[in-house]
Formats: C-alpha cells, sequence, structure tokens
C-alpha cells in the first residue's frame, strides 16, 4: 500500500496553524480598532440641514456656547436652540443680518410653519446612560474637553471617543481637563495664559489657605516651612512647575480646593 | 478563632403569618419556602423545559446570526428643537406643577411632574395645607390619561363622526326645542363635585334651561352620612373632623383611613399622634367594629369583628353607654329602639370603650382626665341614616363639634338623585341625556339600563373610557382627563385650587365644563378651533401655524377665582398656579348646634336589618382597593397592586371568615359559591379571611365588567346586580352554598416569602414606657454579639484604621426609616414606585407564577398566640391582629447580593447605595437567591415590548402573548410609553432589578448641589430636605423618613437615634440601610379584664428565651 499523502502535507497543519494564528490577530487587532468609539464615532460629521457654521459664529464671530446652548448650566442636555434664537439676528423684522440668504430659507420657513428644522444628533450617549452637561461645565470641565474644537469647525464633528473608557480616563484623572469656571466656553484656552499670582490670588480669595494651596503644590514632597504668603506660594509654584502655568498645576489646585470627587460609581451614568 | 454561631427558634408569645398556608404550615407552603423565584404553579415538567429550552436556543441562535448581519450602521436621529420658546420648558429637566385632583366630596393636592409636556408621575403637594400625601387612586391616575380604554373619537349613532357634527345635532336641539320650551325633556347626569366653576355654569344653566333637570349620582357616596347631617344641621353644613386632636376615635364600619376616606388629610392628621418618640408620649387611642379587616381596622388599638347589620345595635348600645356616662337621658332614649341582638360580651367591650371615650383612665381604674371634646365617634358610609343621626347624638354627648370635629358652612347644591332619573325615564319625561358624570350608570346603578332602554331618549355620553353606558348611547363624545383641563375645586376644608392641564387634549376631549359651555352656547365643543386666516396667495408659501383662541373653560374658571378671591388679581392668580391653591379660603366655621329632636325620628326609619345566621347570611357590598366602585378596571398598575388585606390581584372574590368558608365545605380559596339574594343570584370565587366576621360575605364591588379592554377583561365578578336600591351597601337575608369548580385567583401573599421569618416588631405603649428600647432586643437581636457581619466590606467612617469607610463629609449618605406605628399598609407607595420607576406589569398569569415586578412588597401579617405544642384552632383566626410592613431593597451596607454577582452588575456606591447597572446583568439571579430580605425581581419576559395582558394564537394554540416569542404580538405599548420616566432605564427581558432608592432623584440632588456650589465647596452638603423619593412624596401617613445620613441634624440622622428603630434580619450583619420604627398600640388597660379579650395576646416586647448561646 503507497501512501495515500504525499509527503509535502506533512507540513499543512503546521501552515494551517501559522495561518490562523496570523488571521485570529488580525481580527483581534482588526475588532479592537475598528469596532471601537475611537474608530465608529470619532470624524462622524453628518450633512446638517441648515449649513450653520460653527466656526463662523464662535471662532470668527466670537458668539459664546451659551447664547445658543442656553440651558447647559441649569440641565442635563444642552439644548438645540429653538428657531427664536436665529431670528435674534437673522429675522426679517429683527437684526436683519442676511436676512434674504437662500441659506436660511429652512429657517424663515420653520419660523412660520412652526415646523422645527430637524437637526441630525452628531452625539448620541447609549438609552442607559444618563449624561449631565451642567454639573460638568459648573464644576471645570469645559466644552472643548468632550467636543473638542467646535469653534474651527466649519460642519461639528464626532471629535472624542466618547465611550466608558474615555468618561472613566478623566473622572480617575479630572485634574487633566479642569479649568477655572470663567474659562469653560472658551474653546481657546490654555494653561498657559494664566497668570500665576493672580489664579493663586484667586483661590486665596475664595477662603483657600496659602499653606494648603503649598500643599498641592508639593503633592507629597516635605520642605522646612510652608509658605504663608502669596510671594512664596508663587515662588514655589515657579520651582515646581517652571516659568509658566501648567494643566497639572491648575486641575490638582482646583480638585483639591473645589474638592472635585468625580465618581465612579455605576449610578452615575447607569440607572 | 471560628465563631460557631447557632441561632436558637426565639420563642415569642406572638406568632406573625402573612397566608393561611404559612400559619398552618401546609406542605405546599413549606415547598415554596426558600425558593426566590417559585417555579411550582403551572410550568410543564423538568424535561419538557428542557426541550423547549434547547429548541429556543437553537431558533434563536440563528436569528441572532443573522440579524447580527443587518445592523451594521448606527441608525441616524434627529433633533427637533421647538420653533418657539415655550414657556418654563427646559430639555431635559422635570417641569413641575401644582395642580388638584378633583374627587367627588373633596380634592387631592398634588404635584404632577411632566418631561417636556408629558405628565408621568404625581406626587403630594407639600405647600398645600391639606397635603395628605396621594392615595392609590391619585396616584395612579396618570396612566388613566394614557389608557388604551380611552374613548379617542366621537360616535355617533354607532359610527365614528366629528364633533361638528355633534354640534349640528346640539343646534338642532336647541333650535327645534330647547329655546321654545326652556329646556324641557333636557336631563344632565352628573357626579357630585366641589368645583365653583361647575356650580356657577350650572346656576346660569339652570337660567338658560328652567325646565331641565339635573341629577347627580355616585355608586359608592356619602349619601346617608349627609342626609344626617342635613336632618341635624340642617342645608349647608359639612363636619370636619381633626384627628390630630383626638385622643380617642371610635369607628363604626367606617374603613376613614381607607376606601371611605374623602381626603388624605385625614390619614395624615390621625398620624400626628401615632408615632410616639418616647416612652411618656402619648399618642390616641383607635376603636373599631367593623364585618372585615379594613385598613382602618389594621392600625386600632382595639377591634372586633361584627356583622355589618349588627351595627346599628352595636351603635345604639354605644350611644346607650355614652348618654349614661354624660348623663344624656334624651339619647338613651333616642337609642333605645336599636340596642337589641348584641350579645353581653359585647356589650361590655363597648362600655369599655364608651368609658374611654368620656375619660382617661390608668389600669387602676383612677381618672386621669377628661375625654370630653377629645374623642371622636364615625361611622362608615355603608351604614344608614339612623346610624348616622346616632354617631352625630353621640358626638354631640361627648362635646366633640367645636372641639375635635368642625362644622363648616358649605355650598349648597340641588340635584336630584339618580332613583328619580330612573323613573323620569320610564315614564318618558327625558328627551335629551346629557351622562357627564364618571361613572357608568348601566354598569352599576339599579335600574338604570332597563329605564334607558324603555325611554326614547337620546343618550349623550361624555366618557373617559369606553365603558358600559357609552356602548348604550347614542353619542360618544371624549371626555378630558382631568391633566387635560382647565377646572377648579375645593377640598373638603374649602381650600381653592385651580386644575391646570398638563397637556393638550390626546383625543380632543372636553371637559364635563366646556360641556356645559356648549350646552350655553358660550363654545364649540371639542378641541380649541384655530383663529381663520387668509390663505395666502402663493400657493408654494408655507403654510402658517395654527394661532387658537383663548379657551373659554380657561376664562370661566378665571371668572370663578375673582369671585372666589374678591376681586381679580394677576399676583395672586399666579400664585394660585404656582403653589396650587388660594391662602385663607377654608370654608367659614358655622355657628349651628345639633338639633337633638330629629334624631329619634331617623332612628325610627331606620332599615330592618336582621343579624346573620347560618341560613341567612348578609351580603357587604364595600368599593375595592383596586378598582374603587369599577371605574379603574382598566388601569394595570391598580389591578395588579395587591389588596391591601387579601392580598388578591386582578379579581375580586367574596370574602368570609375561616370558619364559615369552613362550614360551607370550601377548601381552598378561590373555591365558587353561590349568593342568592332574593332571585338574584350570583356564583363568584371564595376567598378565607382572617378577622373577618361570621356568616358574613364581603364583596368588593367594580369588578365583572362586560365592555373593557384587555386589562379588565374576564377580571373578576359584578356584584352591583345583587343590589335592589343603589343604596344598597348592606344585603341581609342571603343563602349561601358551595357549587362546583375552583377558581383560579392570584394572590401574593405567598410570593417572596421571607422564610416565615416574621420581621414586624411591636409593643404596647405601656411596654414602650417601661423599656424604651425593647424593639432593639426583641427575637434574635436578643442573643447577637455586636456586629458581627459575615461579609466584608466597607462599613463604617472612615478613619485611619477603616481607610475604605464611608466619606461622611464629603458625599451624602442615604438612608431610610418606616414607621410601622403609621403604615396602614395602603400600597400608595407601591403604585407611586411604579410609576417613578417605569416598572413593568406582568399580568395576572405571571403573578400567579410569582413574578410580580413591585419593587415595593406590602406584607401584610396577622399576629395570632403562639402555642407552639398545639396546632392553631379557627378560634385563633376570629380576630388576629393585623401589622402592615412595606419592604424593599434595603440597601444593605454590606449586601450578599454584591458577593455572588459573578459580572459585578450589582455593586456598591459611595454613597451607601446598592447599585444596579442593568446594562450589564446577565441574569444568573444568585443575588436573587443570596437576598435574605427576597427584594429582588427578575424579567422573565420583556414585558415592555410584549404586551403580557393579552392572548395570541400561534399554530392554532391560544396562549399568552410572552410565551409566543417572536411569533407574538410585539406591539409596543404606545400609549403607555408616554408615561414612562425618561430618567430611568426601561429594562429588558433578563436583568435583575429593584429598589435604588429612587437614584435618579438622588443623582439630580446631588448634581443640584453641585451645580449651586460651583467652586465654593463648603456648599457641597446635599440637605436631606432637597429630595423626596417617590414613596415617601406619596405617603398620605408621613410614615417613610428618607435622607441624608451624613447631614449630623437631618431628619433620618435622627430617626435612626429613635429608641423604637430596628433593623430587620440585624442578626444577619448587613446592615441594612432601611430601618423600621416598631409598631406600638395603646391598649386599653380595662379591656385586658374582658371575657372578650381573654384570648388576645398582647406584645410585651419580651421573649422568653434570650441565652447567648455562641
Amino acid at each position: 500500500m503507497g501512501n495515500f499523502f504525499p509527503r509535502w502535507t506533512n507540513w499543512v497543519p503546521l501552515k494551517i496553524a501559522v495561518c490562523l494564528g496570523f488571521v485570529l490577530v488580525g481580527v483581534t487587532v482588526g475588532a479592537s480598532y475598528y469596532f471601537t468609539p475611537k474608530y465608529t464615532r470619532v470624524g462622524y460629521e453628518p450633512t446638517q440641514p441648515v449649513a450653520f457654521s460653527h466656526k463662523q459664529h464662535v471662532g470668527e464671530l466670537g458668539l459664546d456656547c451659551r447664547y445658543c446652548h442656553s440651558y447647559v448650566e441649569q440641565s442635563s442636555h444642552s439644548n438645540v436652540p429653538t428657531n427664536q434664537t436665529c431670528y435674534n439676528c437673522h429675522g426679517p423684522d429683527k437684526g436683519q443680518v442676511k436676512k434674504d440668504s437662500p441659506k436660511l430659507a429652512q429657517v424663515r420657513e420653520a419660523n412660520i410653519t412652526g415646523k422645527p428644522i430637524e437637526w441630525v444628533k452628531v452625539h448620541k450617549a447609549p438609552d442607559y446612560v444618563y449624561f449631565n452637561h451642567s454639573v460638568h461645565v459648573n464644576r471645570g470641565v469645559s466644552c472643548v474637553s468632550c467636543h473638542g474644537k467646535i469653534n474651527e469647525m466649519e460642519v461639528v464633528k464626532h471629535a472624542e471617543p466618547q465611550s466608558m473608557g474615555w468618561c472613566l480616563d478623566c473622572h480617575r484623572q479630572p485634574e487633566k481637563n479642569l479649568r477655572p469656571l470663567d474659562q469653560i466656553t472658551n474653546l481657546n484656552y490654555k494653561p498657559e495664559q494664566l497668570n500665576r499670582d493672580a489664579f493663586y490670588q484667586g483661590l486665596a480669595d475664595k477662603g483657600a489657605k496659602f499653606e494648603d494651596l503649598a500643599k498641592t503644590v508639593l503633592n507629597g514632597k516635605a520642605v522646612e516651612k510652608l509658605p504663608t504668603d502669596l510671594n512664596a506660594l508663587v515662588a514655589l509654584a515657579t520651582d515646581t512647575y517652571g516659568p509658566t502655568v501648567t494643566q497639572q498645576e491648575v486641575g490638582s489646585q482646583l480638585k483639591h480646593n473645589w474638592r472635585i470627587h468625580a465618581p465612579e460609581d455605576c449610578t452615575t451614568c447607569h440607572r | 478563632m471560628k465563631r460557631i454561631w447557632q441561632h436558637p427558634e426565639v420563642k415569642s408569645e406572638r406568632r406573625y403569618w402573612r397566608s393561611l398556608g404559612e400559619y398552618s404550615n401546609t406542605p405546599e407552603f413549606t415547598e415554596k419556602v426558600g425558593r426566590e423565584f417559585d417555579p411550582s404553579i403551572g410550568l410543564e415538567s423538568a424535561e419538557e423545559r428542557e426541550n423547549s429550552r434547547r429548541d429556543f436556543m437553537k431558533i434563536m441562535g440563528g436569528i441572532a446570526a443573522v440579524a447580527g448581519l443587518a445592523s451594521c450602521r448606527r441608525p441616524q436621529q434627529k433633533i427637533l428643537p421647538f420653533t418657539k420658546h415655550v414657556e418654563w420648558i427646559v430639555p431635559g429637566k422635570s417641569l413641575l406643577y401644582a395642580t388638584v385632583m378633583p374627587r367627588p366630596y373633596g380634592s387631592t393636592p398634588m404635584v404632577a411632574v411632566t418631561h417636556e409636556g408629558r405628565p408621568t408621575h404625581l406626587q403630594g403637594n407639600p405647600l398645600h395645607p391639606t397635603n395628605g400625601g396621594l392615595d392609590i387612586f391619585a396616584q395612579a391616575s396618570v396612566l388613566d390619561l394614557y389608557s388604551e380604554a380611552r374613548v379617542k373619537k366621537v360616535v355617533g349613532k354607532g359610527a365614528p363622526t366629528s364633533w361638528s357634527k355633534f354640534e349640528r345635532e346640539l343646534r338642532g336641539w336647541w333650535e327645534h326645542s330647547w329655546s321654545k320650551n326652556g329646556g324641557e325633556g333636557l336631563a344632565l347626569l352628573l357626579s357630585p363635585s366641589t368645583s365653583p366653576t361647575r356650580a356657577g355654569l350650572l346656576t346660569e344653566f339652570a337660567k338658560t334651561y328652567p325646565k331641565a333637570a339635573v341629577y347627580s349620582y355616585a355608586p359608592v357616596s356619602r349619601a346617608n352620612e349627609l342626609n344626617a347631617v342635613k336632618a341635624l344641621f340642617g342645608e349647608g353644613v359639612s363636619l370636619l373632623p381633626n384627628y390630630d386632636k383626638a385622643k380617642v376615635v371610635f369607628s363604626l364600619d367606617a374603613d376613614f383611613l381607607g376606601v371611605d376616606s374623602t381626603t388624605e388629610f385625614h390619614t395624615k392628621s390621625f398620624m400626628k399622634n401615632r408615632g410616639p418618640e418616647k416612652g411618656t408620649d402619648g399618642m390616641s387611642r383607635l376603636y373599631v367594629l367593623e364585618n372585615r379587616y379594613t385598613l382602618t381596622g389594621g392600625i386600632s388599638d382595639h377591634r372586633k369583628p361584627i356583622a355589618a347589620s349588627l351595627i346599628p345595635a352595636a351603635a345604639a348600645v354605644l350611644a346607650q353607654e355614652v348618654a349614661k356616662l354624660t348623663k344624656d337621658s334624651a339619647l338613651a332614649q333616642a337609642a333605645a329602639p336599636l340596642a337589641q341582638g348584641l350579645s353581653d360580651n359585647l356589650r361590655q367591650w363597648i362600655a369599655v370603650a364608651a368609658a374611654d371615650l368620656f375619660e382617661d383612665k390608668d389600669k387602676d381604674g383612677k381618672v386621669l382626665g377628661s375625654n370630653l371634646g377629645k374623642s371622636i365617634v364615625v361611622a362608615g358610609s355603608g351604614q344608614s341614616e339612623a346610624v348616622h343621626a346616632l354617631v352625630l347624638a353621640i358626638n354631640d354627648s361627648l362635646k366633640a363639634f367645636g372641639a375635635v370635629i368642625d362644622t363648616v358652612t358649605v355650598p349648597v347644591s340641588k340635584s336630584g338623585r339618580i332613583e328619580q332619573l330612573t323613573a323620569d325615564l320610564t315614564a318618558k319625561k327625558v328627551k335629551q341625556l346629557f351622562i357627564l358624570a364618571d361613572t357608568d350608570p348601566v354598569y352599576d346603578a339599579v335600574g338604570f339600563a332597563d329605564a334607558a332602554k324603555a325611554s326614547e331618549a337620546k343618550i349623550v355620553t361624555l366618557a373617559l373610557r369606553a365603558n358600559q353606558t357609552a356602548k348604550h348611547s347614542h353619542w360618544i363624545l371624549p371626555a378630558a382627563h382631568y391633566l387635560e383641563a382647565w377646572d377648579d375645586v375645593r377640598s373638603a376644608e374649602g381650600v381653592y385650587s385651580v386644575v391646570q392641564p398638563m397637556i393638550q387634549p390626546l383625543f380632543d376631549g372636553a371637559s364635563v365644563n366646556d360641556m356645559l359651555l356648549a350646552l350655553l352656547g358660550r363654545k364649540h365643543p371639542g378641541p380649541a378651533r384655530a383663529k381663520a386666516v387668509e390663505p395666502s396667495k402663493d400657493p408654494a408659501a408655507p403654510v402658517p401655524a395654527p394661532v387658537f383662541e383663548v379657551d373659554p373653560a380657561y376664562v370661566a374658571v378665571k371668572d370663578s377665582f375673582t369671585k372666589t378671591a374678591g376681586a381679580w388679581d394677576e399676583e395672586k392668580w399666579n400664585h394660585v398656579l404656582r403653589d396650587g391653591f388660594l391662602p385663607k379660603t377654608y370654608y367659614p366655621k358655622a355657628s349651628v348646634s345639633l338639633n337633638r329632636g330629629a334624631v329619634a325620628g331617623l332612628v325610627a326609619k331606620a332599615p330592618k336589618l336582621s343579624a346573620p345566621t347560618e341560613q341567612a347570611l348578609e351580603i357587604v357590598l364595600a368599593p375595592d382597593a383596586s378598582v374603587f366602585d369599577g371605574r379603574y378596571i382598566d388601569n394595570p398598575w391598580l389591578q395588579e397592586a395587591p389588596d391591601p388585606i387579601t392580598k388578591l390581584t386582578w379579581d375580586n372574590a367574596a370574602w368570609l371568615s375561616p370558619r364559615t368558608f369552613k362550614r360551607l365545605g370550601l377548601k381552598t380559596d378561590g373555591d365558587f359559591i353561590e349568593v342568592k339574594v332574593g332571585d338574584k343570584t350570583l356564583k363568584i370565587a371564595a376567598i378565607a379571611c382572617p378577622g373577618h366576621a361570621h356568616d358574613s360575605v364581603t364583596i368588593p364591588l367594580g369588578y365583572g365588567q362586560k365592555v373593557t379592554t384587555y386589562v379588565g377583561k374576564g377580571t373578576g365578578f359584578n356584584a352591583y346586580p345583587l343590589r335592589s336600591a343603589v343604596t344598597d351597601y348592606i344585603i341581609s337575608g342571603a343563602t349561601v352554598a358551595k357549587v362546583e369548580g375552583n377558581y383560579e385567583l392570584a394572590i401574593t401573599q405567598e410570593t417572596y416569602t421571607m422564610e416565615a421569618r416574621s420581621q414586624v416588631r411591636e409593643a404596647t405603649l405601656e411596654t414602650f414606657k417601661n423599656d424604651e428600647h425593647f424593639a432593639s432586643h426583641q427575637g434574635m437581636d436578643s442573643h447577637i454579639p455586636p456586629e458581627m457581619s459575615i461579609y466584608k466590606g466597607r462599613i463604617g467612617v472612615k478613619s485611619e484604621e477603616n481607610p475604605n469607610g464611608f466619606d461622611y463629609e464629603n458625599l451624602p449618605q442615604w438612608g431610610m426609616v418606616i414607621d410601622l406605628s403609621k403604615c396602614l399598609g395602603c400600597s400608595a407607595c407601591i403604585v407611586a414606585c411604579q410609576s417613578e420607576n417605569n416598572i413593568a406589569v406582568v399580568g395576572k398569569d405571571q403573578v400567579r407564577k410569582g413574578r410580580v415586578m413591585q419593587w415595593i412588597r406590602m406584607d401584610r401579617y396577622f399576629a395570632t398566640p403562639d402555642n407552639v405544642d398545639s396546632d392553631p384552632t379557627l378560634e385563633d383566626l376570629d380576630n388576629p391582629e393585623m401589622v402592615s410592613q412595606p419592604v424593599s431593597c434595603q440597601q444593605c451596607e454590606s449586601a450578599p447580593c454584591e458577593a455572588v454577582c459573578p459580572v459585578n452588575a450589582t455593586v456598591h456606591t459611595e454613597d451607601g447605595l446598592n447599585a444596579m447597572a442593568y446594562n450589564r446583568c446577565i441574569g444568573t439571579r444568585y443575588c436573587a437567591n443570596n437576598c435574605p430580605y427576597t427584594a429582588r425581581r427578575f424579567n422573565y419576559f420583556d414585558y415592555n415590548k410584549r404586551n403580557p395582558l393579552i392572548e395570541t394564537k400561534v399554530l392554532g394554540l391560544k396562549t399568552n402573548n410572552v410565551y409566543a416569542g417572536p411569533l407574538g404580538e410585539k406591539k409596543p405599548q404606545e400609549m403607555e410609553q408616554l408615561q414612562k420616566n425618561p430618567n430611568v432605564t426601561v429594562r429588558m427581558r433578563g436583568v435583575i432589578e429593584k429598589c435604588t432608592y429612587c437614584v435618579q432623584r438622588l443623582e439630580e440632588a446631588k448634581i443640584n448641589q453641585r451645580r449651586i456650589a460651583r467652586d465654593d465647596s463648603s456648599k457641597l452638603l446635599v440637605k436631606s430636605e432637597s429630595l423626596k423619593v417617590a414613596c415617601q412624596a406619596s405617603c398620605a401617613a408621613d410614615a417613610i423618613v428618607f435622607g441624608n445620613l451624613a447631614e449630623k441634624d437631618g431628619p433620618v440622622a435622627k430617626m435612626k437615634e429613635h429608641p423604637r428603630n430596628y433593623q430587620v434580619l440585624k442578626y444577619l450583619g448587613t446592615r441594612p440601610r432601611t430601618s423600621y420604627l416598631a409598631r406600638i398600640r395603646n391598649v386599653n388597660p380595662m379591656m385586658a379584664k374582658l371575657e372578650l379579650e381573654k384570648d388576645r395576646t398582647v406584645p410585651t416586647g419580651t421573649s422568653s428565651s434570650m441565652e447567648r448561646s455562641f
């Protein structure tokens, strides 16, 4: 009886195994990239019924976010403005800006018929996630942290993955994103722009003690004597963080002084 | 060292049990004990189950594979903002409106929670001076707004038509007859109401149509009581008992804290004196004589079951006994004709109670003080005018009027009774009948259906629900729900409130005011009409949004507000809309005195009721705790809410005492009996009720309706035909016999048992005085080591030794205390919870399988002497004591459920909650098996997607829709969905759910506080008063206290220090966040000496064996 299988078949199982190995690795790598919000969501840029340009309105004209998204500081939702808001400037009987522009035809029509414009939703949390805008913007998290540089977008697109892991990254280390309350809607804010003296003075005015502020700066490091006035504190901060204000510096101070406690419990978002 | 700790059976004098099965330890019951989910009823064998499961997996696997491929793209969603800003609405925030629910004799003040214009939940209005939380009906009424049962279209002569067609008909009637003959032949049937607007419109109506007739009707009414008051005090007088000032209350068949109540404020004021803080605090005492257990009987201190037909005799004896003490010979004389037929024992019992009504004595008989002007006697609405007259005379003799019962002047409304209408219909005097009442006279009024058929009258019915009357009408008009229309109302005390619409009428419904305005020619009937606009010349131009005229009903309400307030005042009006009431509008006190001479006359007219015997039983017809008089038959929340006494859902049944039950040869609950009254018979399922009077049958009204939706279809038995007059509530001389067959009842009292470990604690006021902390060492707590826990976790306050402890300083720590001394067991909290938390209704079939989903379980315990050596006797069941205890998740600090979850779906939060992440749960049910409080519920089916209340046909076989799976009807309940709370996940199949202390409200309160604090960290503490959980906000008795334990002097922290505070199953070491205050009974020491009270065990709060055994 001869050999049924030629010699080369001896290697077939091994070849298959190696191939399968590659396929498996490929699928795993592929899935972990292509099937995650980082790929499926970031960059989503649907066409809107009215070509509203955030770049023009916010970036160039300098409208504040809260002019249109007026309830963001009070409500869980950041509302999409009513037609009346558009009409404050574009209304034929009001501001008269571009009152006959064909781009605004839908806005004018909606004003007469009372039928709303159907904007396409870009940022969408699953039904079992209860995100609250107001608590974030009132406690030092800026719009830009989750939505990206809207002021530079002609058409709004999904800038961040907004996945659970991404949320938790910030909830575990909120200091990476905290900023002073007057800078929340300043999408171009950089911590370097802050004046160190003014920043610490501001915290001191709110009742913080220089010793406590210094302790946060030192972050556990021991010193002989804690600074008791502004100058000594600023000197210590310059020593620690360098000549310009850093995010770590602002964030850790705000977290400590405002007693930011970003919860990580399930009930924070799931109810 | 390992400690071996055995806990011995602690012998106590009393035994607490929930069902007769538990009481006599039947094998069926012991089989169930310890099983979290009872698989015993109605399921296939294990083999069949295995097969069907495999088939199911095969099919579903295939479907899932195919379905998975099809859904790769995220669906596009749209955002539709308002075009014009709507006042007050902030997208994403709930908007609260203060409004009121009109009730026949007053109103229920409430706050309606709306989300983007949808009312989703109702709760008590804390600002309102007569706020008393909500009762179960008011609580569930929001679901009626979205009910499938609603009349959705105008139907004329059997065919769908329109409001304008009806208007044409109306105009025809006006032109051809009413304008000429002054409205002759026109008749209105209304429900009792306290609406000033309606009263004003009716006055106007009487002027426009001088010959028209107005009738008033309610199937369950207080007519007898009101007639007695009218006869003895004159017209336009109303009585307002102040239970908070009363020291002794005696109830004669009056469920004044339950279905007989006219306002929940009575519950609130009564309960003010029922939760003593210290042993030396006084509390009121309540005596109850009744034929069946009611909520009032359950909370009483002394109760005796006697036949309802003996209540007149009891009232007379009480009158005589009181007269003896107050030396009121006229009263004794007036009562004499009725004072017969009571046993000597009962007479003694009443005499002791009468002595207590008269003066306060200690146990040695020493007089401590007079109770005159501090005691109230009340009688049930089903009792005759004679009984009410006697009760009024007794109260007068006890100097109650002016002291504990206020007499106030109320507006008089004149209307005919339904008997007259029936007669007028038969005599063909009525040509057009407008039924604007919220009841169903064809179903519930004696002789009405025949009279309507015989007459030639055109019947126009304004109906919220498509009921039997609507079916027999020529015109059916959709009625507006009270959350859809303008109205106003005065509470029982007179406080003026405005009923605000929360939403445009969903089905173009009209309110009663709208109809009256239409009859007066002041409004087009039906929905508001848009103002006419000139059509544009350009056909392509967009159609402009309609502009509506001002609603004339709104104008009418404003007019009557002007009248009540004295003058139009915009600011005042806005305050009324904001706060829900106009201050200082109580009815004026009336200085009237009782006409004692008329008492004897009324007593002489008393109907002849004979005491029931084995041959001639009595039938007592009572409003049902779920469907009231039948109007809520299509409300699934109410249908599924267990009856507070029998724990029966989805049906009614004839209540019998266990002895009568046995005598009739009945074996199990649900066995059929036939009730014969004269020539009328009723075949009905029977149920044995401990504490029921013998030879007496109670049948709750309102079931067995022919015209219902799938909700009420085939539920219960109709007892209305047993009546021969609309005021027949007690019928004597009935024969009752067993007939073949058994009806399947869905009773929840053996569902979710806690292994027969009774969890209520109680003592007498006397014991409490001697041993304030009795509750903390009763039962098993008498011999447990301090703070021993088998579960490791984050326990206690953060410290250096315990770095993982709770951060009490920075985070709120939630806790709850429930006062069993105040809890009636009315079950309003169950429905409040259901409404707030989107809890599914599962249907009778599933309830029978023990799958009821309500997060709060209202345990109703009966207590009897515990003679471990002897078998229980029927005598023990004659008058057991009742205690109610609401149980939901106890939020254990070291929770047994958390330790066994394989996927971390149930975990602990930093503020002490036992959280449930539904999207993580895979449905192993380990947690439920490990929960000693059996507080967890499992979604066996997708109750929200597949309606469990209907049957479908699969391959020719009829089956419940949920079992049909993908082959069943997958119609989402679109209407009911509108009620859902958007802040709570709607759970799907295969997920465990349970109480989380309304975590959505807690998170909202926390977020609000942080929003206010912003950069000021000193304001982070969440105050307890900044929020209320749903059950707490609905509780009329104020039995539930909830709040932040971290708030040192907050209400809940204070309650945790209460001497009566105890934890259920403390010895397990679970450290529950919910604790209870032990029940206190204010027992009259003189009673203990009586023959009748001999068997009664008075809990002393001590246990006989307390050896430490570890």
